[in-house]
């Protein structure tokens, strides 16, 4: 496991050397149809990678396809960085060739655990903050780092609960885990924005307490406001806030590859273009702090992490003879 | 191990067993010790949006998978069926497409008149149903012969052989009749019972299914073993009693339909 300071530099280089990509799309299956038609003008794609690592279909098909016209990046959802279960290296050894095939600019994924003792709930659960807690992830990002021969890219999750004992805000965390482990990250404006609500937290400071030279992208995404709290739904488009923050995220950064994530309910790939390319509104200077949100509309409908969009639409793509 | 540390694999077992089993005892007890209360929330309120997220991205996705099946046992008691199903058989792959991997045979296993003498045929249909979803989930992921040449007429018989993404099945329903009407926006009945044999194959990532005749049925099923188009007809034919320039025959009407559907490549066989 590569402890070493030289190392850790090396990894940091790296992730200063990451490009700003531009403006980018999520790919999802109900646009594969109006992607391979149209090739549409997207700056680049962000790939769940568990959606093609384990696919001889037609998904690693159309990853080909989109890999060999724009820049992809391999986003994942079940590396389990913060689990007690052991490193998963037929995951990580699955991931790593999904890599050799595709060539992503980098590979991310989220500081959460996903499960223990076997099980998978695919979700994105928080981790106790705590000192434990952080020498655990250190440990595990090196070695997986050291596994895939680059740095790991980590993402700030959505949380709706917090420890009681819990001793580590989450931005220092972020921010130890770069010093400690030379990873990148990933700042999901619209997390921030959910979890900060959710918390009772200031998502200006939480946003400037971050290592902003480590920051390679940004992800943004629609949430549902369910008055006591904030539902992370990926179903809608951007609120005003969470624009307002990452004009701030923009500023402090100096301009960051970003994306739009679009989950649940997905409109066109036109209507999801339209909504990521008003990010442009945004890239000039930081002027406006972030106010709370006035919830709309209160229901309680929303699902957290929404994950159906990860499987294909068989029956539409089934011909009977 | 003592729900109250607060250990990290100690509280990641907890948190764990909250979400799949959210009505244990001692539950509240132990959320308030591990959970903060937000300034809007209590820490059971906070713990319950991970715990209804647990269950419904689940089902949502389990729906997707058997959507004819949710259509015909109506959304609520496929829900009941299905978050048994995860209670008893949670994840535990990093991917969610084998999340339903188990559930026909989950269906089989908790069948509601698993202890009559008589059993209800719309259970079996059920069951039926949920096999042939998954059988075509199965495929469309599965290792196939995209980019590379599907037989031709024009390709010696002795060469031909079944496509990797070839599969046959026989069911005790009209499971893909059904299954059609679903995809095509219709309500239809359930089936009476009926032998049904189908062939799902995956060409150029399309995937379709065929109805088959119980002699192609066999004949295919003879192929998946390895046999050659000869040894599978003279097997055909001795299994139905004719004689073998009959079932030749019929082997030419079934052949072209066959050829152009992708179910064939053409292999130089070893000697």
């Amino acid at each position: 496991m590569s402890t070493d300071r030289s190392h850790i530099a090396q990894l940091q280089a790296q992730v200063a050397a990451m490009p700003n990509l531009g403006l980018g799309l999520g790919l999802r299956h109900v646009h594969f149809d109006y992607i391979q038609s149209n090739w549409p003008e997207v700056d680049w794609f962000e790939v769940i990678s568990e959606n093609f690592m384990f696919s001889a279909g037609r998904p690693r098909h159309v990853l080909r396809q989109v890999a060999e016209r724009y820049p992809v990046v391999m986003h994942g959802v079940s590396l389990s960085i913060g689990s007690t279960a052991p490193v998963d290296f037929g995951y990580l050894k699955a991931l790593r060739e999904l890599a050799a095939e595709v060539q992503p600019k980098w590979i991310s994924d989220h500081l959460c655990w996903t499960g223990v003792l076997g099980a998978n709930t695919h979700d994105l659960l928080p981790l106790p903050l705590t000192e434990e807690a952080f020498r655990h992830v250190v440990d595990r990002v090196r070695v997986v780092q050291d596994y895939l021969e680059r740095p790991l890219v980590l993402e700030n999750p959505s949380t709706y609960l917090s420890f009681t004992h819990a001793t580590i805000p989450e931005p220092e965390f972020l921010s130890g885990l770069v010093a400690e482990t030379g990873c990148g990250l990933l700042l999901d404006v619209n997390n921030t924005y959910v979890t900060c609500f959710n918390s009772g937290l200031d998502p200006v400071a939480y946003i400037e307490t971050l290592p902003q030279e480590s920051i390679v992208q940004m992800h943004l995404a629609g949430h549902q406001h369910c008055g006591t709290h904030i539902i992370d739904t990926h179903d809608r488009p951007v609120v005003s806030e969470v624009w307002e923050l990452f004009r701030l995220a923009w500023h402090k950064t100096g301009g960051v590859s970003t994306l739009l994530e679009w989950d649940g309910n997905i409109p066109s790939f036109e209507a999801c273009l339209a909504e990521l390319h008003k990010a442009r509104n945004f890239m000039g200077q930081a002027t406006v702090a972030a106010k709370p949100e006035d919830p709309a509309s209160i229901n309680y409908d929303g699902v957290a992490t929404p994950i159906s969009f990860l499987l294909p639409q068989i029956m539409e793509d089934t011909v009977t003879n | 191990m003592d729900p109250n540390s607060k250990h990290l694999e100690a509280i990641q077992t907890w948190m764990q067993q909250a979400l799949m089993f959210p009505g244990q005892a001692g539950l509240q007890e132990e959320t308030v010790i591990h959970i903060a209360p937000s300034h809007t929330l209590s820490a059971t309120q906070r713990l319950a949006i991970y715990q209804r997220g647990y269950v419904a991205r689940l089902l949502q996705c389990l729906e997707g998978q058997f959507k004819a099946l949710c259509h015909a046992l109506g959304k609520e008691l496929f829900d009941d069926f299905a978050k048994e199903y995860l209670r008893q058989y949670p994840s535990s792959s990093p991917t969610l497409a084998l999340l339903g991997a188990r559930f026909p045979a989950f269906l089989r296993e908790t069948r509601p008149d698993q202890e009559a003498d008589e059993k209800e045929p719309w259970i079996d249909f059920m069951i039926d149903l949920a096999q042939f979803e998954w059988d075509l989930y199965s495929m469309f992921d599965a290792p196939g012969h995209e980019g590379k040449a599907y037989a031709a007429a024009s390709d010696s018989e002795e060469n031909l052989q079944l496509q990797p993404c070839f599969s046959i099945h026989k069911y005790d329903f009209p499971v893909n009749v059904y299954y059609s009407a679903v995809a095509g926006d219709q309500d239809p009945d359930i089936p009476s019972p009926r032998e049904h044999f189908i062939a799902i194959v995956r060409k150029d990532f399309r995937t379709a299914v065929f109805n088959l005749l119980p002699p192609q049925y066999a004949f295919l099923q003879k192929m998946t073993e390895g046999s050659t188009v000869q040894e599978a007809l003279n097997w055909t034919a001795k299994l139905y009693d004719k004689p073998e320039n009959e079932a030749r025959e019929a082997w030419m009407d079934w052949k072209k339909a066959w050829l152009e559907a992708g179910f064939f490549i053409a292999n130089i066989r070893s000697i």
